[in-house]
């Protein structure tokens, strides 16, 4: 019986003109925006190779020159775009995606476009993202808001259940038939999103269609979310009219309510300094040292190493002490790095935690949180190539201090490497992390969704139980 | 009385009434109502607006449950044997309302599928359209092009088509012209013939006369007055109903 109104509402929806434009729109726009994103993505990446190449070329051509002030010259690291950034760029507006990686200094990231975009680009630049989370939600509730309060209006419902049909039955029908007509949009930009993946360079990740199929379960389980609250509340209204007002009402605070109260919310609560307060403190401290973390003493390190070498001279030293001292300062310096950055990236944990917590009182958190993550767009994987761009920053300081270090002898400022050196140090090959990693930081998204998904059901289900035929 | 009436009545209802009551809050919409309608019958329920017809209507489709008593289908009591009975029944409400953007056919194939009868083929769908007054050509257009005639039409279509023991009729005429309510009727006398019960509440007495087999008088939610169609007049109808509902008691 359920196929019969599966089959009738998927007819009496497409042959609908109000549901085929509204699905033209939104399916139009999800197709443009996902190819948009993909040919941004795609030319992000190309520039990228061709930005991280021409750093790499300078860095191996730069001449000779004492390694230290090779450290100074530095190098470019480029966060690579994984193969899924072309739906949801997440973050990257925002964090960089680009860092210049030089002696003593940890920098900010670079190449922020949200920086250098107008208000109006800001609001132009449609994702798929967006569209997923916005735009199809919306359609769902057009869709099926009158599915019961219509049809109860209209005066079918009493010669529908006079036929004998169940509540139960004739609201899974209507579910699925409204499915059926959304998958005339979705399945065409699922496989468009699928063959992109396909066609793209995968990036630096293993899983690219994994992470794309934990992608589409998690914007399927949002869907139904929908799907599921819209035929509960349709159920229960007094009128067509209520159920739409309602629903739009909860679309609201989903979408555009909920996410901005959530991140003041989590700023509130976990305080993040501002990008100059950060600077200064760091710079304060990266002059005077805190409790425990005190400057390097060029005169101790001199007596020191005249000791550990057993001569009474900086002369007679057979390594060069200026490099010993620039290295304990790098390492002073990744220390303060350490103790700022990492209350910084804590600050930010907890605020993403408190989100994906207050995710209980909108699913479009937890799906914005899921699709940022398994799109490589999220803070996570943002601070996990920082780290490990961090970590070749340190470890390229460490060669050069080091070569500087037993290759010259202290006062010799005549020494410089070459091309050798330089070759030497291998580019930062950045992998990023596996699925398995991105779901562990997101589980409580995960859980918040389910719980989502489960509630909706279960109340659509008890609401379509006590629904009243007039 | 026709030789079908006669074949007909002595079986077992299949529609009865046992002191069906309905409370809504502290008004008594019906009360303690005992009818028993047979194969081949058509009875009529008259009776001003609040009488308690639709409440009937509603209690024998089981959307509202009884406060006390039974309502039965077949047998079957609705309040246990909600799907069983529905199975037997067939609805058409004073205004039938169909999908605007299916055809004639196309809601005939939905309401009988879900009524049981999924498999009936294309030309099957239209001999019953046809049957019930409606021309092919008609039965292919889309609904939204319909006028009250045509959808009620579609009505009968779908009771013809699930085959059902019952029919309930709330006010079926209401608003179709002379020849269309004729043609109505006449099908309902069709279905009468096979041995259908039908229970009708209208507020059309000349109507009752001519299509009833019996004719209740409801007022204030009490059965009043049962007559035999046979046995009276159009004049004397009229003149007993309006005995019954001048407003001598009110509701309990």
């Amino acid at each position: 019986m359920i196929h019969h109104i599966v089959r009738k509402e998927f007819a009496d929806m497409i042959r609908d003109g109000r549901f085929r434009w509204s699905a033209i729109l939104v399916g139009s726009l999800l197709l443009v925006s996902l190819a948009h994103g993909w040919v941004q993505a795609r030319k992000a990446s190309q520039e990228h190779a061709a930005a991280q190449a021409t750093a790499r070329e300078h860095w191996e051509t730069q001449g000779e020159k004492n390694p230290h002030s090779a450290a100074h010259y530095g190098v470019y690291a480029f966060k690579p775009r994984l193969a899924l950034s072309f739906v949801d760029e997440g973050v990257d507006p925002f964090t960089g995606t680009s860092v210049w990686l030089e002696a003593h200094r940890q920098n900010d990231f670079l190449l922020r476009p949200a920086q250098d975009a107008t208000a109006a680009q800001r609001i132009g630049a449609l994702t798929a993202a967006q569209v997923l989370q916005h735009l199809v939600p919306m359609l769902i509730i057009l869709l099926t808001f009158g599915a019961f309060a219509s049809e109860r209006e209209r005066g079918t419902l009493r010669q529908l259940l006079a036929t004998g049909v169940g509540w139960r039955e004739l609201a899974l029908g209507k579910a699925l038939g409204a499915s059926g007509a959304l998958a005339l949009l979705l399945v065409p930009a699922a496989v468009a999103g699928a063959a992109a993946l396909v066609v793209a360079n995968p990036g630096p990740t293993a899983s690219p269609l994994a992470r794309g199929a934990v992608l589409a379960g998690a914007y399927l389980a949002y869907f139904v979310v929908f799907l599921a609250l819209s035929l509960a509340v349709s159920a229960r209204a007094r009128s067509s009219r209520t159920a739409l007002v309602f629903l739009l009402a909860v679309w609201v605070v989903n979408g555009l309510v909920a996410p901005r109260v959530a991140v003041d919310l989590s700023k509130r609560v976990y305080a993040t300094p501002s990008a100059f307060e950060f600077a200064r403190t760091v710079e304060r401290e990266m002059a005077d040292g805190v409790e425990d973390i005190a400057p390097p003493d060029r005169d101790e390190s001199t007596k020191r190493l005249l000791a550990e070498y057993g001569v009474e001279r900086v002369e007679d030293l057979p390594i060069n002490a200026v490099g010993v001292y620039l290295q304990e300062s790098e390492e002073f310096s990744n220390r303060i790095f350490d103790r700022n950055y990492g209350a910084l990236w804590d600050a930010f944990r907890r605020q993403g935690i408190l989100q994906e917590v207050l995710a209980a009182a909108a699913p479009s958190i937890a799906v914005r949180t899921l699709s940022m993550g398994l799109a490589g767009t999220d803070v996570e994987q943002h601070r996990h190539f920082a780290e490990a761009a961090e970590t070749y920053r340190r470890d390229l300081m460490r060669q050069m201090n080091g070569d500087m270090t037993e290759n010259s002898l202290t006062g010799d400022f005549s020494y410089a490497a070459g091309a050798e050196l330089w070759e030497s140090v291998p580019p930062l090959e950045y992998e990023a992390p596996p699925l398995g990693w991105v779901l562990g930081n997101r589980i409580l998204s995960l859980a918040v969704l389910g719980a989502w998904l489960a509630g909706a059901v279960l109340l659509a289900s008890a609401q379509v139980r006590r629904a009243e035929v007039a | 009385m026709t030789e079908s009436q006669e074949s007909h009545t002595g079986a077992a209802p299949l529609l009865e009434a046992r002191g069906l009551t309905k409370d809504y809050g502290g008004t008594r919409a019906l009360d303690s109502l005992d009818l028993a309608i047979a194969p081949g019958e058509v009875y009529c329920l008259l009776g001003p607006n609040g009488a308690g017809k639709t409440t009937t209507i509603n209690l024998f489709l089981g959307f509202v449950a009884p406060s006390a008593g039974q309502a039965l289908v077949a047998g079957l009591n609705v309040s246990t044997h909600d799907r069983e009975s529905k199975r037997r029944l067939a609805y058409i409400p004073e205004q039938v309302m169909l999908y605007r953007n299916l055809s004639g056919i196309e809601n005939l194939e939905y309401f009988a599928a879900l009524g049981g009868q999924g498999s009936l083929r294309r030309e099957r769908l239209v001999e019953i359209l046809v049957e019930a007054g409606l021309d092919g050509e008609t039965a292919g257009r889309r609904v939204s092009t319909y006028s009250k005639g045509m959808r009620q039409k579609v009505g009968i279509a779908i009771a013809i088509a699930k085959k059902a023991d019952a029919l309930l009729l709330d006010e079926p005429t209401s608003g179709l012209d002379p020849t269309a309510s004729n043609e109505f009727s006449a099908l309902v006398e069709r279905l009468r013939n096979r041995g259908v019960a039908v229970l009708m509440a209208t507020h059309d007495l000349f109507r009752a006369k001519d299509t009833g087999t019996r004719v209740g008088i409801m007022h204030y939610g009490r059965l009043v007055t049962e007559l035999s169609t046979a046995e009276i007049g159009h004049a004397d109808l009229e003149r007993v109903y309006l005995e019954h509902v001048s407003d001598n008691g009110g509701p309990r």
